[in-house]
Protein backbone atom coordinates (compact mmCIF):
# COMPACT_ATOMS: atom_id res chain seq x y z
CA UNK A 1 0.00 0.00 0.00
CA UNK A 2 1.05 3.78 -1.23
CA UNK A 3 0.73 6.88 0.86
CA UNK A 4 -1.22 7.96 -2.48
CA UNK A 5 -3.38 4.91 -2.38
CA UNK A 6 -4.46 5.19 1.35
CA UNK A 7 -5.61 9.11 0.67
CA UNK A 8 -7.35 7.91 -2.24
CA UNK A 9 -9.23 4.80 0.27
CA UNK A 10 -10.00 6.65 2.77
CA UNK A 11 -13.35 8.01 3.39
CA UNK A 12 -14.00 11.46 2.50
CA UNK A 13 -9.84 11.87 1.07
CA UNK A 14 -10.65 10.96 -2.24
CA UNK A 15 -9.24 13.62 -4.30
CA UNK A 16 -6.92 15.30 -1.58
CA UNK A 17 -4.07 13.56 -2.53
CA UNK A 18 -1.35 16.20 -4.62
CA UNK A 19 1.80 15.70 -6.12
CA UNK A 20 4.80 16.52 -4.04
CA UNK A 21 3.49 19.48 -1.79
CA UNK A 22 0.90 20.90 -3.60
CA UNK A 23 -1.90 20.18 -1.31
CA UNK A 24 -0.18 22.80 0.88
CA UNK A 25 -1.55 26.26 1.63
CA UNK A 26 1.32 28.77 -0.07
CA UNK A 27 1.98 30.50 3.23
CA UNK A 28 2.45 26.57 4.68
CA UNK A 29 5.20 25.46 2.33
CA UNK A 30 8.21 27.25 2.74
CA UNK A 31 8.05 25.58 6.58
CA UNK A 32 8.47 22.26 5.09
CA UNK A 33 11.94 21.50 3.74
CA UNK A 34 12.58 18.50 2.11
CA UNK A 35 15.93 16.86 1.30
CA UNK A 36 15.26 15.28 -1.88
CA UNK A 37 11.66 16.36 -3.40
CA UNK A 38 11.90 14.08 -6.48
CA UNK A 39 8.57 11.76 -6.63
CA UNK A 40 10.69 8.61 -5.73
CA UNK A 41 11.07 10.38 -2.41
CA UNK A 42 8.51 13.16 -1.75
CA UNK A 43 5.13 10.86 -2.37
CA UNK A 44 3.20 13.32 -2.31
CA UNK A 45 0.60 15.23 0.05
CA UNK A 46 -2.87 15.17 1.32
CA UNK A 47 -4.99 18.66 2.94
CA UNK A 48 -7.06 16.57 5.27
CA UNK A 49 -8.70 19.92 6.73
CA UNK A 50 -10.29 21.29 3.73
CA UNK A 51 -10.93 18.20 2.63
CA UNK A 52 -12.99 17.64 5.77
CA UNK A 53 -14.60 20.44 6.10
CA UNK A 54 -17.74 19.84 4.65
CA UNK A 55 -18.09 16.51 6.62
CA UNK A 56 -17.08 17.88 10.41
CA UNK A 57 -17.26 21.74 10.00
CA UNK A 58 -17.32 22.39 13.92
CA UNK A 59 -13.98 19.26 14.28
CA UNK A 60 -10.65 20.48 15.09
CA UNK A 61 -9.36 19.06 11.99
CA UNK A 62 -5.70 18.30 11.31
CA UNK A 63 -4.04 20.16 8.61
CA UNK A 64 -2.40 17.84 6.51
CA UNK A 65 -0.21 14.95 5.89
CA UNK A 66 2.73 14.49 3.37
CA UNK A 67 4.43 11.02 2.06
CA UNK A 68 8.43 10.49 2.17
CA UNK A 69 10.33 7.26 1.45
CA UNK A 70 13.18 7.43 3.09
CA UNK A 71 16.24 5.36 2.14
CA UNK A 72 16.68 3.30 5.54
CA UNK A 73 13.00 2.44 5.56
CA UNK A 74 11.04 -0.11 3.28
CA UNK A 75 7.67 1.58 3.48
CA UNK A 76 7.01 5.41 3.38
CA UNK A 77 6.78 7.45 6.21
CA UNK A 78 3.53 9.80 6.86
CA UNK A 79 4.12 12.96 8.30
CA UNK A 80 1.32 14.57 10.19
CA UNK A 81 1.98 17.99 10.13
CA UNK A 82 -0.01 20.96 11.57
CA UNK A 83 1.17 24.50 11.41
CA UNK A 84 0.15 26.82 14.06
CA UNK A 85 1.39 29.62 16.40
CA UNK A 86 4.14 28.53 18.76
CA UNK A 87 2.47 29.86 22.06
CA UNK A 88 1.42 28.26 25.42
CA UNK A 89 -2.16 29.96 24.45
CA UNK A 90 -2.59 27.29 21.94
CA UNK A 91 -1.57 24.25 23.26
CA UNK A 92 -4.99 23.44 24.23
CA UNK A 93 -6.08 23.63 20.43
CA UNK A 94 -3.38 21.88 19.39
CA UNK A 95 -3.84 19.02 21.68
CA UNK A 96 -7.55 19.37 20.48
CA UNK A 97 -6.96 18.76 16.84
CA UNK A 98 -4.34 15.90 18.08
CA UNK A 99 -7.30 14.17 19.75
CA UNK A 100 -9.34 14.39 16.32
CA UNK A 101 -6.50 13.22 14.56
CA UNK A 102 -6.17 10.13 16.78
CA UNK A 103 -10.22 9.77 16.75
CA UNK A 104 -10.20 9.75 13.10
CA UNK A 105 -7.67 7.74 12.24
CA UNK A 106 -9.20 4.88 14.46
CA UNK A 107 -12.48 5.41 12.54
CA UNK A 108 -11.99 6.47 8.98
CA UNK A 109 -8.08 6.93 8.82
CA UNK A 110 -7.24 3.25 9.59
CA UNK A 111 -5.43 2.98 6.34
CA UNK A 112 -2.92 5.70 6.90
CA UNK A 113 -2.59 4.62 10.39
CA UNK A 114 -1.04 1.66 9.46
CA UNK A 115 2.01 4.01 8.09
CA UNK A 116 4.70 4.64 10.15
CA UNK A 117 4.34 8.09 11.39
CA UNK A 118 5.61 11.52 12.88
CA UNK A 119 2.78 13.90 14.14
CA UNK A 120 4.37 17.59 13.85
CA UNK A 121 3.38 20.73 15.40
CA UNK A 122 4.83 23.79 12.94
CA UNK A 123 5.50 26.97 14.41
CA UNK A 124 3.82 29.07 11.36
CA UNK A 125 4.98 32.76 13.35
CA UNK A 126 7.36 33.54 16.05
CA UNK A 127 7.93 30.68 18.17
CA UNK A 128 7.76 31.03 21.78
CA UNK A 129 8.92 28.16 23.37
CA UNK A 130 12.55 26.66 23.60
CA UNK A 131 13.44 23.51 22.55
CA UNK A 132 14.01 21.89 25.78
CA UNK A 133 11.09 23.40 27.36
CA UNK A 134 8.54 21.13 29.76
CA UNK A 135 5.51 22.11 26.90
CA UNK A 136 7.54 20.80 24.23
CA UNK A 137 8.56 17.45 26.45
CA UNK A 138 4.63 17.56 27.43
CA UNK A 139 3.59 17.12 24.08
CA UNK A 140 6.37 14.67 23.17
CA UNK A 141 5.04 12.61 25.66
CA UNK A 142 1.77 12.68 24.24
CA UNK A 143 3.03 12.09 20.60
CA UNK A 144 3.74 15.49 19.41
CA UNK A 145 7.17 16.89 17.60
CA UNK A 146 7.42 20.46 18.03
CA UNK A 147 9.83 21.27 15.37
CA UNK A 148 9.67 25.30 15.63
CA UNK A 149 9.49 27.25 12.39
CA UNK A 150 10.69 23.91 9.79
CA UNK A 151 10.34 20.66 9.82
CA UNK A 152 13.47 19.17 7.59
CA UNK A 153 12.71 15.95 6.08
CA UNK A 154 16.04 13.99 5.05
CA UNK A 155 16.15 10.70 3.46
CA UNK A 156 17.91 8.98 5.68
CA UNK A 157 15.26 9.00 8.78
CA UNK A 158 16.91 8.94 12.38
CA UNK A 159 15.70 5.62 14.27
CA UNK B 1 30.58 48.83 19.92
CA UNK B 2 33.96 46.94 20.62
CA UNK B 3 35.06 44.68 17.76
CA UNK B 4 37.42 41.60 17.66
CA UNK B 5 38.43 40.10 14.69
CA UNK B 6 40.74 37.17 14.84
CA UNK B 7 41.84 35.05 11.86
CA UNK B 8 43.59 31.88 11.85
CA UNK B 9 44.84 31.58 15.53
CA UNK B 10 44.35 28.27 17.15
CA UNK B 11 41.19 26.25 16.27
CA UNK B 12 39.85 29.73 14.87
CA UNK B 13 40.22 30.04 10.81
CA UNK B 14 38.14 33.13 11.25
CA UNK B 15 36.24 35.01 14.13
CA UNK B 16 34.35 38.11 14.48
CA UNK B 17 33.32 39.19 17.83
CA UNK B 18 31.14 42.19 18.57
CA UNK B 19 31.03 42.80 22.13
CA UNK B 20 27.64 43.83 24.15
CA UNK B 21 27.26 44.83 27.70
CA UNK B 22 26.86 41.46 27.89
CA UNK B 23 28.50 38.89 25.63
CA UNK B 24 28.17 35.31 25.41
CA UNK B 25 30.48 32.47 23.76
CA UNK B 26 28.84 29.47 23.08
CA UNK B 27 30.34 26.26 20.86
CA UNK B 28 31.68 23.03 21.19
CA UNK B 29 35.09 22.09 23.11
CA UNK B 30 38.30 23.16 21.30
CA UNK B 31 36.70 25.54 19.01
CA UNK B 32 38.85 28.08 19.96
CA UNK B 33 36.31 29.96 22.70
CA UNK B 34 39.22 30.37 25.76
CA UNK B 35 41.56 31.16 23.06
CA UNK B 36 39.89 34.40 21.86
CA UNK B 37 38.65 35.32 25.80
CA UNK B 38 42.52 35.43 26.39
CA UNK B 39 43.37 37.32 23.62
CA UNK B 40 41.03 39.80 24.24
CA UNK B 41 42.70 40.48 27.55
CA UNK B 42 45.99 40.40 25.92
CA UNK B 43 44.89 43.28 23.28
CA UNK B 44 43.19 45.23 26.42
CA UNK B 45 45.94 44.84 28.79
CA UNK B 46 49.36 44.18 26.32
CA UNK B 47 51.04 46.44 29.78
CA UNK B 48 49.56 45.30 32.82
CA UNK B 49 50.43 41.47 31.64
CA UNK B 50 53.78 42.11 30.51
CA UNK B 51 54.65 44.19 33.61
CA UNK B 52 53.01 41.14 36.02
CA UNK B 53 55.15 38.23 34.20
CA UNK B 54 57.96 40.50 34.53
CA UNK B 55 57.46 41.20 38.50
CA UNK B 56 57.29 36.95 39.01
CA UNK B 57 60.90 36.56 37.22
CA UNK B 58 59.32 35.26 33.29
CA UNK B 59 61.69 36.32 30.38
CA UNK B 60 60.39 35.21 27.14
CA UNK B 61 63.84 37.96 25.55
CA UNK B 62 61.17 39.44 23.03
CA UNK B 63 60.09 35.80 20.97
CA UNK B 64 56.60 35.83 20.21
CA UNK B 65 56.17 31.81 20.61
CA UNK B 66 58.22 31.85 24.21
CA UNK B 67 55.69 34.76 24.72
CA UNK B 68 52.71 32.67 23.31
CA UNK B 69 53.52 29.71 25.68
CA UNK B 70 54.16 32.03 28.74
CA UNK B 71 50.94 33.53 28.57
CA UNK B 72 48.33 31.08 26.59
CA UNK B 73 50.25 27.80 28.43
CA UNK B 74 53.15 25.15 27.54
CA UNK B 75 52.61 24.47 23.90
CA UNK B 76 50.66 27.25 22.80
CA UNK B 77 53.51 28.73 20.84
CA UNK B 78 52.01 26.61 17.83
CA UNK B 79 48.74 28.42 17.54
CA UNK B 80 49.92 31.33 15.95
CA UNK B 81 51.08 30.86 12.34
CA UNK B 82 53.91 32.88 10.67
CA UNK B 83 52.09 35.05 7.84
CA UNK B 84 48.70 33.70 8.41
CA UNK B 85 47.34 35.19 11.58
CA UNK B 86 45.89 38.16 11.80
CA UNK B 87 44.29 40.45 14.71
CA UNK B 88 42.48 43.46 14.67
CA UNK B 89 40.34 44.90 17.73
CA UNK B 90 38.36 48.00 17.57
CA UNK B 91 39.14 48.25 13.55
CA UNK B 92 42.95 48.34 14.69
CA UNK B 93 46.03 45.62 13.56
CA UNK B 94 47.04 44.67 17.07
CA UNK B 95 50.79 43.03 16.20
CA UNK B 96 51.65 40.08 18.15
CA UNK B 97 54.89 40.08 17.10
CA UNK B 98 55.49 43.31 17.95
CA UNK B 99 53.52 43.07 20.84
CA UNK B 100 56.15 40.73 22.37
CA UNK B 101 59.18 42.46 21.25
CA UNK B 102 58.43 45.78 23.28
CA UNK B 103 57.47 46.14 26.87
CA UNK B 104 54.28 48.78 26.89
CA UNK B 105 54.66 51.35 29.50
CA UNK B 106 50.78 51.42 30.70
CA UNK B 107 50.75 48.57 33.47
CA UNK B 108 46.77 49.59 34.23
CA UNK B 109 44.49 46.71 34.19
CA UNK B 110 41.11 46.99 32.63
CA UNK B 111 40.51 43.38 32.62
CA UNK B 112 39.58 41.19 35.34
CA UNK B 113 39.86 37.47 34.13
CA UNK B 114 37.90 34.73 36.08
CA UNK B 115 39.06 30.86 34.47
CA UNK B 116 37.40 28.35 33.93
CA UNK B 117 39.97 26.50 36.04
CA UNK B 118 39.65 28.28 38.85
CA UNK B 119 39.35 25.52 41.27
CA UNK B 120 42.93 25.41 41.39
CA UNK B 121 43.09 28.51 42.74
CA UNK B 122 43.20 27.15 45.90
CA UNK B 123 45.19 24.21 47.70
CA UNK B 124 44.27 23.27 51.00
CA UNK B 125 42.09 25.83 51.19
CA UNK B 126 44.07 28.53 50.52
CA UNK B 127 44.65 30.78 47.62
CA UNK B 128 47.76 29.93 45.73
CA UNK B 129 50.34 33.12 44.63
CA UNK B 130 51.58 33.31 41.12
CA UNK B 131 54.84 31.83 41.48
CA UNK B 132 53.49 28.31 43.23
CA UNK B 133 52.63 27.98 39.55
CA UNK B 134 54.73 26.62 36.87
CA UNK B 135 55.96 28.45 33.79
CA UNK B 136 53.99 26.34 31.70
CA UNK B 137 50.78 27.18 33.30
CA UNK B 138 48.23 29.85 31.83
CA UNK B 139 48.96 33.41 32.57
CA UNK B 140 44.96 33.94 33.43
CA UNK B 141 44.47 31.25 36.30
CA UNK B 142 48.23 32.33 37.60
CA UNK B 143 46.70 36.17 38.02
CA UNK B 144 43.55 34.89 39.05
CA UNK B 145 44.98 33.10 41.85
CA UNK B 146 47.33 36.29 42.52
CA UNK B 147 44.36 38.36 43.21
CA UNK B 148 42.35 35.68 45.67
CA UNK B 149 45.65 35.71 47.65
CA UNK B 150 46.42 39.51 48.11
CA UNK B 151 42.03 39.63 48.25
CA UNK B 152 41.96 37.24 51.09
CA UNK B 153 45.18 38.27 53.11
CA UNK B 154 44.66 41.96 52.65
CA UNK B 155 40.82 42.31 53.07
CA UNK B 156 40.09 39.28 54.95
CA UNK B 157 43.81 39.00 56.83
CA UNK B 158 41.84 38.22 60.32
CA UNK B 159 40.14 35.64 61.22
CA UNK B 160 36.50 36.03 60.70
CA UNK B 161 33.42 35.18 58.09
CA UNK B 162 34.18 36.08 54.42
CA UNK B 163 30.68 34.66 53.57
CA UNK B 164 28.15 35.79 54.93
CA UNK B 165 29.64 39.29 55.26
CA UNK B 166 27.57 42.39 55.53
CA UNK B 167 29.08 44.95 53.39
CA UNK B 168 29.68 42.01 50.44
CA UNK B 169 27.35 41.78 48.05
CA UNK B 170 23.00 42.46 48.10
CA UNK B 171 21.58 40.81 51.21
CA UNK B 172 19.38 39.27 48.29
CA UNK B 173 22.61 37.37 47.13
CA UNK B 174 23.96 36.40 50.48
CA UNK B 175 20.36 35.47 51.17
CA UNK B 176 20.11 32.99 47.54
CA UNK B 177 23.86 31.84 47.92
CA UNK B 178 23.06 30.88 51.67
CA UNK B 179 20.58 28.68 50.25
CA UNK B 180 21.38 27.19 47.07
CA UNK B 181 25.20 27.40 47.66
CA UNK B 182 26.27 27.28 51.18
CA UNK B 183 23.30 25.66 52.93
CA UNK B 184 23.73 27.84 55.90
CA UNK B 185 27.17 26.79 56.35
CA UNK B 186 29.78 30.21 56.78
CA UNK B 187 32.79 30.43 55.02
CA UNK B 188 35.62 31.85 57.16
CA UNK B 189 39.02 31.61 57.83
CA UNK B 190 40.52 29.67 60.73
CA UNK B 191 44.23 27.97 61.49
CA UNK B 192 45.05 24.76 61.41
CA UNK B 193 48.87 24.18 63.03
CA UNK B 194 49.11 28.12 62.77
CA UNK B 195 48.54 27.96 59.03
CA UNK B 196 45.48 30.23 57.88
CA UNK B 197 42.85 28.47 55.55
CA UNK B 198 39.63 28.71 54.52
CA UNK B 199 36.70 26.32 56.10
CA UNK B 200 33.30 26.12 55.91
CA UNK B 201 31.84 25.82 59.09
CA UNK B 202 28.31 26.21 61.42
CA UNK B 203 28.32 28.61 64.22
CA UNK B 204 31.33 29.39 66.32
CA UNK B 205 32.59 26.82 68.73
CA UNK B 206 31.54 24.06 65.94
CA UNK B 207 33.69 21.51 63.61
CA UNK B 208 34.31 23.53 60.44
CA UNK B 209 34.96 21.51 57.83
CA UNK B 210 38.02 21.62 55.54
CA UNK B 211 38.70 22.37 52.12
CA UNK B 212 38.84 18.76 51.10
CA UNK B 213 35.51 17.96 52.44
CA UNK B 214 33.97 20.50 50.42
CA UNK B 215 31.26 19.44 47.85
CA UNK B 216 32.39 19.82 44.47
CA UNK B 217 30.03 22.81 43.64
CA UNK B 218 31.48 24.65 46.80
CA UNK B 219 35.07 24.10 46.18
CA UNK B 220 33.99 25.51 42.25
CA UNK B 221 32.21 28.02 44.25
CA UNK B 222 34.58 29.57 46.36
CA UNK B 223 37.07 31.12 43.98
CA UNK B 224 34.26 32.54 42.06
CA UNK B 225 32.57 33.89 44.88
CA UNK B 226 36.17 35.76 45.70
CA UNK B 227 35.97 36.64 42.38
CA UNK B 228 32.77 38.72 42.60
CA UNK B 229 34.28 40.48 45.83
CA UNK B 230 37.30 41.51 44.11
CA UNK B 231 35.19 43.54 41.37
CA UNK B 232 32.17 44.49 44.13
CA UNK B 233 34.65 46.18 46.89
CA UNK B 234 32.73 46.90 50.14
CA UNK B 235 33.53 50.88 49.61
CA UNK B 236 31.23 52.82 48.14
CA UNK B 237 32.47 52.53 44.51
CA UNK B 238 30.76 50.41 42.23
CA UNK B 239 33.44 48.92 40.36
CA UNK B 240 37.59 48.59 41.52
CA UNK B 241 40.06 50.67 40.24
CA UNK B 242 40.25 51.46 36.30
CA UNK B 243 38.44 47.74 35.40
CA UNK B 244 36.11 47.83 32.64
CA UNK B 245 35.62 44.54 31.86
CA UNK B 246 35.25 41.20 33.15
CA UNK B 247 35.55 37.52 31.38
CA UNK B 248 33.85 35.17 33.40
CA UNK B 249 34.64 31.46 31.56
CA UNK B 250 31.88 28.54 32.35
CA UNK B 251 30.29 30.07 35.42
CA UNK B 252 28.06 26.58 35.23
CA UNK B 253 31.11 24.10 36.39
CA UNK B 254 30.01 22.29 39.59
CA UNK B 255 27.04 24.13 39.74
CA UNK B 256 23.47 22.89 40.42
CA UNK B 257 20.62 24.75 38.31
CA UNK B 258 19.53 26.86 41.38
CA UNK B 259 22.98 27.60 42.16
CA UNK B 260 23.62 28.39 38.63
CA UNK B 261 20.53 30.93 38.58
CA UNK B 262 22.27 32.85 41.19
CA UNK B 263 25.93 33.19 39.52
CA UNK B 264 23.63 34.29 36.22
CA UNK B 265 22.07 37.23 38.90
CA UNK B 266 25.74 38.06 40.30
CA UNK B 267 26.40 38.37 36.80
CA UNK B 268 23.77 40.63 35.67
CA UNK B 269 24.73 42.98 38.47
CA UNK B 270 28.41 43.43 37.50
CA UNK B 271 26.72 44.18 34.29
CA UNK B 272 24.22 46.71 35.72
CA UNK B 273 27.06 48.05 37.83
CA UNK B 274 28.57 49.34 34.54
CA UNK B 275 31.24 46.20 33.99
CA UNK B 276 31.56 44.71 30.23
CA UNK B 277 30.85 41.14 31.13
CA UNK B 278 32.09 38.16 28.68
CA UNK B 279 30.95 34.21 29.68
CA UNK B 280 31.51 31.43 27.58
CA UNK B 281 29.20 28.69 28.49
CA UNK B 282 27.48 25.22 27.82
CA UNK B 283 24.55 26.12 29.70
CA UNK B 284 21.78 26.22 27.86
CA UNK B 285 20.27 27.72 31.47
CA UNK B 286 22.52 30.69 30.67
CA UNK B 287 20.67 30.94 27.28
CA UNK B 288 17.39 30.09 28.58
CA UNK B 289 17.75 33.44 30.59
CA UNK B 290 18.65 35.56 27.82
CA UNK B 291 15.90 34.29 25.64
CA UNK B 292 13.72 35.73 28.59
CA UNK B 293 15.19 38.63 28.82
CA UNK B 294 15.44 39.67 25.42
CA UNK B 295 11.36 38.89 24.82
CA UNK B 296 10.49 40.42 28.36
CA UNK B 297 12.63 43.45 26.92
CA UNK B 298 10.97 43.24 23.59
CA UNK B 299 7.25 43.20 25.13
CA UNK B 300 8.23 45.94 28.12
CA UNK B 301 7.27 43.93 30.82
CA UNK B 302 7.40 44.52 34.52
CA UNK B 303 10.96 43.81 36.09
CA UNK B 304 9.53 41.28 38.41
CA UNK B 305 8.52 39.13 35.30
CA UNK B 306 12.55 39.02 34.77
CA UNK B 307 13.09 38.15 38.65
CA UNK B 308 10.45 35.60 38.45
CA UNK B 309 12.37 33.21 36.27
CA UNK B 310 15.32 33.06 38.99
CA UNK B 311 12.78 33.04 42.28
CA UNK B 312 14.70 35.96 43.52
CA UNK B 313 13.40 37.91 46.03
CA UNK B 314 10.73 41.11 44.59
CA UNK B 315 12.68 43.63 45.94
CA UNK B 316 13.28 47.88 45.27
CA UNK B 317 16.70 46.60 45.03
CA UNK B 318 16.96 43.28 42.58
CA UNK B 319 13.78 45.38 40.59
CA UNK B 320 16.50 47.73 40.07
CA UNK B 321 18.63 45.05 39.14
CA UNK B 322 15.87 43.74 36.66
CA UNK B 323 15.37 47.02 35.16
CA UNK B 324 18.43 47.71 34.43
CA UNK B 325 19.67 44.74 32.69
CA UNK B 326 16.86 44.78 30.59
CA UNK B 327 18.47 48.15 28.88
CA UNK B 328 21.35 46.34 28.56
CA UNK B 329 22.70 44.98 24.96
CA UNK B 330 23.81 41.31 24.91
CA UNK B 331 24.94 39.52 22.38
CA UNK B 332 25.71 35.39 21.43
CA UNK B 333 28.52 34.26 19.66
CA UNK B 334 28.63 31.09 18.33
CA UNK B 335 32.12 29.61 17.81
CA UNK B 336 31.43 26.57 15.01
CA UNK B 337 34.16 23.72 15.00
CA UNK B 338 33.42 22.63 11.44
CA UNK B 339 34.35 25.59 9.65
CA UNK B 340 36.20 27.69 12.47
CA UNK B 341 33.95 30.47 11.81
CA UNK B 342 31.72 32.28 14.74
CA UNK B 343 27.99 33.43 14.12
CA UNK B 344 26.25 35.90 15.67
CA UNK B 345 23.05 33.67 17.27
CA UNK B 346 21.80 36.80 19.00
CA UNK B 347 18.32 36.80 18.22
CA UNK B 348 18.67 33.04 20.04
CA UNK B 349 15.29 32.82 17.77
CA UNK B 350 14.16 28.45 18.51
CA UNK B 351 12.57 29.06 14.57
CA UNK B 352 15.57 30.43 12.94
CA UNK B 353 16.31 28.73 9.75
CA UNK B 354 19.94 29.09 10.63
CA UNK B 355 20.60 25.07 12.55
CA UNK B 356 23.27 27.48 14.70
CA UNK B 357 21.20 29.67 16.30
CA UNK B 358 17.66 27.77 16.33
CA UNK B 359 19.79 25.03 18.45
CA UNK B 360 21.77 27.89 20.27
CA UNK B 361 25.10 26.73 19.15
CA UNK B 362 24.18 23.32 19.88
CA UNK B 363 23.36 23.62 23.34
CA UNK B 364 20.02 22.34 23.05
CA UNK B 365 20.17 19.62 20.26
CA UNK B 366 20.09 17.05 22.98
CA UNK B 367 16.67 17.99 24.30
CA UNK B 368 15.19 18.34 20.48
CA UNK B 369 16.49 14.87 19.93
CA UNK B 370 15.00 13.37 23.07
CA UNK B 371 11.43 15.01 22.36
CA UNK B 372 11.61 13.78 19.41
CA UNK B 373 12.76 10.24 19.78
CA UNK B 374 9.86 10.19 22.48
CA UNK B 375 7.50 12.05 20.68
CA UNK B 376 7.80 9.26 17.73
CA UNK B 377 8.06 6.31 20.04
CA UNK B 378 4.54 7.32 21.79
CA UNK B 379 2.59 7.89 18.21
CA UNK B 380 3.90 4.88 17.09
CA UNK B 381 3.05 2.65 20.13
CA UNK B 382 -0.43 3.12 19.73
CA UNK B 383 -0.57 2.16 15.92
CA UNK B 384 -1.96 -1.22 16.57
CA UNK B 385 -5.04 -0.02 18.68
CA UNK B 386 -5.85 2.51 15.90
CA UNK B 387 -5.34 0.34 13.41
Amino acid sequence: MTFKRAVTQTPNLGTAWQPGLQALRAEDKPHIKVEDPREEHLRGSADIDTALQPHEPQANRWDFAVGYQHTNRRNEVIYWIETHTGSDNQIKVVLKKLAWLQTWMRRDGKQLANFERDIVWVSSGHTLFTKGSKQVKELAQKGLIYSGAILRILNDRRS
Amino acid sequence: MATLHIKRLGQIKEASLVFGDLTVLVGPQATGKSIALQLLKLVVDAGQVQAELGRHGLDWSGKLPDFLDVYFGEGMRSIWQPHETSIRWDGQAVDLLQLAARRRKSKEESLFFIPAQRVLALRDGWPRPFTDYTPGDPFAVREFSEKLRVLVEQEFGASGDLFPQERRLKREFRGLLQEHVFANFHLKVDKFHSQKRLVLGVEKGAESLPYMVWSAGQREFVPLLLGFYWLMPATKVSRRGEINWVVLEELEMGLHPRAISVVVLLVLELVMRGYRVCLSTHSPQVLDALWALKHLRETQAQPEAFLNIFEAPNTPSMRKLAGSVMEKSVKVIYFNREDGTTTDISELDPSAASQAEAGWGGLSDFSSRANEAVARAVANSNKENQS
